[in-house]
């Protein structure tokens, strides 16, 4: 299960709105606590904001520059928190794990996908790609006012 | 000896280790090592050819090693070996609920 607080949730959709009609991304920083009544729970209480670093049109295409996810791995390191996830947007688009998203992503996180219509929020999923690029299962999410 | 950097998800193969230090000459060296010391580690970077995963890229200190020498890249004692994944995606490429 994936919980997102209210600060890092509103720092998401207002990224993934202000990127509106191109595709946003960004890390997800918090703290994993394993083996609780629900299972593993990673808490989110970071959204950090990262370029799209997509050459061609953005309108559906994302790419996170390897560098960046290093910085954002540095920084939650020095903060004591870990590094849970990656979000992207799906501009007039519903939040499924797509084609293009299972052959780019890595198993080691979560992917919280946030479709946006006509320029506003409109629904959420996060999934976890496994290691062969295959396949994604959905994993639990939870957002505030959910 | 060099210094690793484990990303958090994959602490969980590497006794809770958030960096390892290891020896090695070259990258594939260091990299050897490290699956040697957490087994379970080489199936989340590499694949069952022995290659490494395509969306593993390998950091000597701040630079892409693929812009180096790839896996014969020299490493130092002094050196820091990040492992960082390629990410990228998109709504578009199955055409289920694209535009
Ligand atoms: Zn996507």
């Amino acid at each position: 299960m994936i919980r997102i607080n209210e600060t890092a949730w509103a720092a998401m959709v207002a990224h993934a709105e202000a990127t509106y009609p191109n595709e946003c991304c960004g890390a997800m920083l918090g703290q994993t606590k394993l083996g609780t009544v629900d299972g593993d729970v990673k808490n989110v209480t970071l959204a950090e904001r990262l370029e799209n670093a997509y050459a061609g049109a953005q309108g559906a295409r994302y790419e996170v520059r390897p560098q960046d996810l290093a910085a954002a791995e540095k920084k939650a390191r020095a903060a004591g928190l870990d590094l849970i996830g990656i979000f992207h947007s799906h501009p007039d688009c519903d939040a499924y794990f797509s084609k293009t998203d299972l052959e780019n992503s890595c198993p080691w996180y979560s992917f919280v996908v946030l479709s946006v219509k006509g320029g506003r929020f409109d629904h959420a999923n996060s999934f976890l790609p496994n290691a062969e690029q295959t396949a994604a299962e959905k994993e639990e999410l939870i957002w505030p006012k959910s | 000896m060099a210094k690793i950097l484990i990303p958090t998800p994959l602490r969980q193969f590497t006794d809770k280790n958030d960096s390892v230090e290891l020896a090695g000459a070259t990258v594939a060296e260091v990299m050897a090592a490290l699956t040697q010391k957490f087994p379970d580690l080489r199936k989340q970077l590499f694949n069952d050819e022995g290659k490494m995963r395509s969306f593993v890229n390998v950091y000597l200190n701040d630079e892409d090693i693929r812009y180096l020498q790839k896996d014969a890249t020299a490493v130092a004692a002094s050196d820091t070996l990040s492992i960082v994944p390629s990410i990228a995606g998109g709504s578009h490429g199955d055409g289920h609920g694209s535009h």
